[in-house]
């Protein structure tokens, strides 16, 4: 067994706070890593002691390798959670921890390496007889790339060979588009990895993203289920679920089947995601593999009763794998971001003047943010994560419309209400959900606003008139704690 | 008694006429009526009607309210500022970086007459681009940046008189 004594958390925002949150409850001290320009987050209250790495740039902060490992012997951490982002796949980074004598929390940097790229990972699936999307790996040029689209059929897909979350990838219908797509792309994965390598794959459609949730020992592993997470924008998951409707207990056999093959034959140690496209025929085609926790991680937890952070934890200790629980109900997972959906969901930053949760039967809230302190553009746009569970799929996405409905957030645009348009489609409720929804569908801004909401609105902007009149000042309407109508009706 | 209340809201204005007795409130627009009972407590606003209750969160700056209504957030721009508010709030409005990243090219020159949406500057962070353009009519008065700067989140860029406060006293109403 190795001891795990104290965890240094190598990340930020809700991320931070769910694990510190699992640490609390194993009686594991924490320490919690932050920026500049997090003085103040919630996230650094989360932990039992904070420090403070340098400025506001992931690169002088949550990505700078030497000054999370000197936070670490500056607080005796004797383990590392990196979260998911930021350093989570960086086999370099836990080589570090470990020529420290520090566990890193997740798989072994050469299982990491295996099935961290895409090109590797693609090569040990067809290996072992995984179906993988049709492509070549390796593609030198925009020449080459129309050669290869030619063979495999138009439409194409141009993917970087490293890296995720759809920076470098693009969507190519004919030889006239490739050369633009092969140059940006190329330039996009270059800026966002450090490596402009691209692949192209056969573009399957439509097609549904459905991913398989393992836990693995280092000889063996187990899957918990699959997640759908279909609708996306920007390749970007906004909402995820689990079960998936569409995949049958064949399907589903299939796939776990293929993962827990993966990550055996890489020696798995940890939590892991591995990514399939579950094509119109019933057809899985393996996707990448995630070596680390995932954003969604929720959707199993609430669908399995289990803590996946603990597992990773108990797993990193030497521990035994759980038993695999058996799932019950259905769970769905909104990201709530800060983001305008109305304008290309362009990222927002400034500060939340007013933050109000859901409390609702069912519903788990995973939160980064707090009233009164800034989004920044420095980083992800993620605030939130909220995760309803139910009997069926239907109440899970009343109890999670509930929620989204009950939820107020001001002084930054979210995509709140975007998601509860999304969750209320018919193609939703029919689980007609596929990765080119979103962006087929025109979603546009609402054009009336309740006359209620202009009510409370007039109300208010009326009232501070009536505070000045008395001599306070504009703004203080904001903090007293009662104001009665009287006040400012005499105004 | 009852007052005019004007917003605008997506490039149109919204106005109706609000009147309050008590807690007792009336809002009249488009020849509809809403009656209610309205309580205030912080930033929330119960509105209870013959149909239901409505919890609205309200933030009123002296350029927009915000108002958060069953989970979807509206952004009203004051169409009176200069009406209820000290004047010297309305006079510039300034165009600041809505995050950090690089300057990809500016539009705005000083002197230069704006009208609404007119594209002021793009600015390109993590690989995509955004494009500023002026809130309303008016003048750029000063420009803070130029092509190929690196600019932080929260940057003056641009300042701009607009039409509206360019007349002394041009109040709206």
């Amino acid at each position: 067994m190795t001891p795990i004594r104290k965890v240094l958390v190598a990340n930020r925002g809700e991320i931070a706070i769910r694990i510190c949150r699992t640490l609390r409850t194993m009686e594991i001290p924490s320490v919690v890593v932050y920026s500049g320009a997090d003085r103040g987050a919630p996230h650094v209250r989360a932990g039992d002691e904070a420090v403070l790495l340098g400025p506001a740039a992931p690169a002088e902060s949550y990505l700078h390798v030497e000054r999370i490992l000197a936070a670490a012997r500056a607080t005796g951490a004797d383990a590392v959670h990196p979260g998911y982002g930021f350093l989570a796949e960086n086999a370099a980074f836990a080589r570090a921890c470990a020529a420290q004598g520090i566990t890193f929390i997740g798989p072994s940097p050469e299982s990491m390496e295996r099935l961290g790229s895409k090109s590797a990972a693609r090569l040990a699936a067809a290996r072992l007889g995984v179906p993988v999307v049709p492509g070549v790996e390796d593609v030198p040029d925009a020449a080459r790339a129309r050669q290869e689209a030619t063979r495999i059929g138009y439409p194409v897909l141009l993917k970087a060979a490293s890296g995720g979350g759809g920076r470098g990838m693009r969507r190519v219908a004919s030889d006239e588009e490739m050369e633009a797509a092969f140059e940006s792309g190329r330039r996009e994965a270059e800026g966002a990895f450090g490596d402009g390598r691209l692949l192209v794959e056969k573009l399957v459609h439509p097609a549904r993203h459905v991913e398989v949730q393992i836990l693995g020992d280092g000889r063996s592993a187990i899957a918990l289920g699959e997640r759908e997470c279909s609708l996306q924008r920007r390749y970007q998951k906004l909402v995820e679920e689990s079960p998936s409707i569409a995949v049958t207990k064949a399907i589903r056999t299939k796939l776990e089947k293929a993962a827990v093959t993966l990550a055996c034959d890489a020696g798995y140690a940890g939590a892991g995601t591995v990514e399939f496209l579950l094509g119109p025929d019933g057809d899985v085609y393996f996707l990448e593999v995630n070596t680390r926790l995932q954003v969604e991680h929720p959707v199993t937890e609430a669908r399995f009763g289990i803590d996946l952070v603990r597992a990773q934890i108990e797993i990193a200790r030497g521990g035994p794998l759980p038993k695999r629980p058996e799932p019950r109900g259905h769970a769905i997972e909104v990201r709530l971001n800060a983001e305008d959906p109305y304008r290309g969901f362009i990222p927002q930053s400034g500060p939340i003047t007013l933050l109000a949760w859901p409390a609702a039967e069912g519903l788990r809230i995973d939160a980064g943010i707090v009233e009164g302190h800034p989004v920044h553009a420095h980083y992800d746009s993620l605030l939130a994560k909220l995760i309803a569970h139910g009997r069926d799929r239907a109440e899970a996405r009343d109890r999670l419309v509930a929620g989204l409905q009950g939820l107020a957030l001001l002084g930054i645009r979210t995509n709140q209400g975007f998601l509860i348009d999304l969750l209320e489609t018919e193609d939703f409720a029919a689980g007609e959900t596929y990765t080119h929804t979103i962006e087929a569908h025109a979603w546009p801004a609402p054009d009336e606003i309740p006359d209620e909401a202009l009510l409370a609105a007039a109300l208010a902007s009326e009232a501070p008139r009536a505070a000045e009149a008395s001599g306070g000042r504009r703004d203080a309407d904001r903090y007293s704690p009662w104001r009665l109508l009287g006040a400012w009706g005499r105004a | 008694m009852s007052r005019r209340v004007a917003f605008r809201w997506n490039g149109r204005s919204l106005e109706g006429s609000l009147a309050i007795q008590g807690r007792r409130a009336q809002w009249t627009r488009e020849g509809r009526t809403l009656d209610a009972t309205v309580a205030r407590e912080g930033a929330w606003v119960e509105v209870v009607m013959s149909e239901g209750t409505a919890r609205c969160a309200v933030n009123a700056g002296s350029r927009e309210v915000w108002v958060s209504c069953r989970g979807r957030t509206y952004v009203l721009e004051r169409a009176h500022r200069t009406a209820a508010g000290p004047a010297a709030e309305a006079s510039t409005d300034e165009i600041r970086a809505p995050m950090t990243g690089r300057v990809v090219r500016v539009d705005a020159r000083p002197g230069a007459r704006v009208a609404e949406g007119d594209l002021l500057l793009t600015i390109e962070a993590m690989k995509m681009e955004f494009r500023l353009t002026a809130p309303e009519d008016g003048q750029v008065d000063e420009v803070h940046c130029a092509d190929g700067d690196q600019v932080e989140l929260g940057q003056v860029l641009v300042r701009l008189t607009p039409a509206s406060a360019a007349a002394p006293g041009g109040g709206a109403s």
